[in-house]
């Protein structure tokens, strides 16, 4: 007897003359109804994140944010922030020049060295290409003097010096508009504030009047 | 008589030959669409929690808009709880007794009475900026300063801990001047970082200039009391700390005591060289029986701590 062989093993089993589904299709349709189970789940979400407009006058009077990075008129500005911070390095350059400084005087020094030229180079990373990168000679020839001379009025003028820093930045903080450059120069003039405390300080003085600076020096914006 | 039950003849006219494994799995893909299906169909509630019975409607919360208003006035709160906090050491004259563990300390009574009046001072300038801004002022301490740290302290400070199920009881300050000395040091070091954090979230630059003019000042007298507590401490390894066993006050016990408590750090005039925003950690009163003294951070307000325009003092 022969057999004639017209489909495969696999085919003809599930020939027994009734619609079939395969594995593939099950498995599809398995999967188109898992994605359909989760519509109501992602309706619902849609439908959440929608009620969290404002509802209220309130909210929709909500204070309008600033600009994150700086303006063009910012950038002048920080330029001259940027300034201000490497003229007082050059001039704790001078002030380490001086022969007396005590171990303690002279690490607290270098660390407000340091610093400002940490000021300095975080303005320049600001400003990028704008940046001046230069010092101010004005600045510069009219403090020259008082950080060259007896340690006490090195003390003095450093402390005058950061009193018009802070000043200067407060002036500047008053006319940043970007965010960015005015939280840089918030980070920087309330250290410098510290300085002033710590310079009185280390002078010896013990007048909380001057210790706390209740009188605050010039600020520099709008003299050059 | 015949041998069939009902049962027997119920089997026999079910008919079970359609149902293969097949036939589970399409009817149970039909049933998943299908119920797929009736769930996306009524979108008119979505959104909203289902109910059943007479449930009351799932109430709706006042926006929380963080806006000039609400941060000027928060931070008049800040200011204030700082003032009230120092009104309650004044008056408790901790600062005029000697400290065990600072003996150099001296009655900082005075300096701390000028720090209260510039905290009185602050809270009326953010409040007059807030009324600027269209916010109702706010006249009383931060809720959420007092309830989750000042309060606990002088409580923990001033009365100790009650024993408990797992502790022991834990007996007042062993030394409450170096503690309230040094909590004036923590909050004048949150009220500079706090008036510092303002500065990128408030929209105009006249009112950043003045938190900063009142932030200045903080981190000024933040400094000056470190020093008061540290004399020479002006950087971490510098002045009197130049060993590291000196830079924290700690308490040397015997072989077999009780653990030491927990050692508390000496402040620094110049902890870093920007303006740290970072929480302050405030570590004082008595250690409990492993030594452990009740430690709190200090952190710049943020969206728990506002003083939301539903917001009111209690």
């Amino acid at each position: 007897m022969e057999i004639e062989v017209s489909e495969s093993g696999a085919d003809a089993a599930m020939s027994d003359g009734r619609p079939h589904l395969g594995r593939r299709a099950v498995m599809g349709a398995g999967l188109g109804g898992a994605a359909l189970s989760l519509l109501p789940f992602l309706n619902g979400r849609a439908a959440a994140s929608a009620t969290t407009e404002p509802a209220s006058p309130e909210a929709a009077t909500a204070t309008t944010a600033p600009p994150q990075r700086p303006t063009p008129e910012d950038v002048a500005l920080l330029s001259f922030a940027q300034q201000v911070e490497a003229t007082a390095v050059a001039l704790y350059n001078e002030a380490l020049k001086v022969i007396g400084w005590s171990d303690e005087q002279a690490i607290v020094i270098t660390f407000i060295r340091d610093a400002h030229l940490a000021y300095a180079q975080a303005l320049s990373g600001l400003l990028g290409r704008d940046a001046a990168n230069s010092t101010s000679q004005d600045v510069f020839d009219a403090n020259k003097a008082g950080f060259s001379g007896a340690i006490d009025a090195v003390l003095a003028s450093a402390g005058a010096l950061e009193s018009t820093a802070v000043a200067t930045h407060g002036d500047v903080i008053a006319k940043l508009v970007g965010t960015d450059g005015a939280s840089l120069i918030a980070s920087i003039q309330i250290n410098e504030a510290r300085y002033c405390t710590v310079l009185a300080d280390l002078a010896g003085e013990q007048d909380p009047t001057v210790l706390l600076v209740d009188e605050e020096a010039a600020s520099l914006v709008g003299e050059g | 008589m015949t041998n069939e039950s009902p049962l027997h003849h119920d089997i026999e006219t079910t008919d079970l030959s359609g149902v293969d494994r097949r036939g589970l799995f399409r009817l149970g893909g039909l049933t998943a669409a299908a119920l797929a299906i009736a769930a996306c169909s009524d979108n008119t509630e979505a959104g909203t929690l289902g109910r059943v019975g007479e449930g009351g409607t799932t109430p709706s919360l006042a926006d929380a808009v963080v806006n000039d208003g609400v941060l000027l006035r928060t931070m008049a709160g800040v200011s204030t709880s700082i003032a009230v906090a120092y009104t309650h050491i004044l008056e408790g004259g901790f600062l005029a007794k000697a400290s065990d563990t600072l003996p150099d300390l001296g009655d900082q009574t005075e300096l701390v009475t000028l720090f209260q009046a510039h905290h009185v001072a602050a809270a009326e300038t953010f409040n007059a900026l807030a009324v600027g801004a269209g916010a109702d002022a706010w006249t009383c301490g931060n809720t959420r300063l007092d309830a989750a740290a000042i309060n606990p302290i002088f409580k923990r400070l001033e009365n100790g801990a009650p024993a408990t199920d797992n502790s022991k009881v834990i007996g007042p300050s062993d030394d409450a001047t170096r503690d309230y000395i040094n909590l004036v040091h923590s909050l004048e070091t949150l009220s500079a970082s706090s008036c510092q954090a303002l500065v990128p979230v408030l929209s105009q630059p006249a009112m950043r200039f003045a938190a900063m003019q009142l932030g200045v000042r903080s981190a000024r007298q933040a400094a000056l009391i470190g020093l008061r507590i540290f004399p020479g401490g002006y950087i971490a390894g510098v002045g009197e700390s130049v060993t590291e066993e000196d830079t924290a006050t700690t308490t040397i016990v015997a072989d077999g005591a009780p653990p030491a408590p927990t050692a508390i750090p000496l402040p620094v005039a110049l902890p870093a060289r920007f303006g740290l925003l970072s929480p302050t950690m405030f570590i004082g009163g008595d250690g409990d029986e492993n030594g452990v003294r009740l430690k709190v951070n200090f952190e710049t307000p943020s969206l728990n701590s506002f003083a939301y325009p539903f917001s009111s003092c209690p």
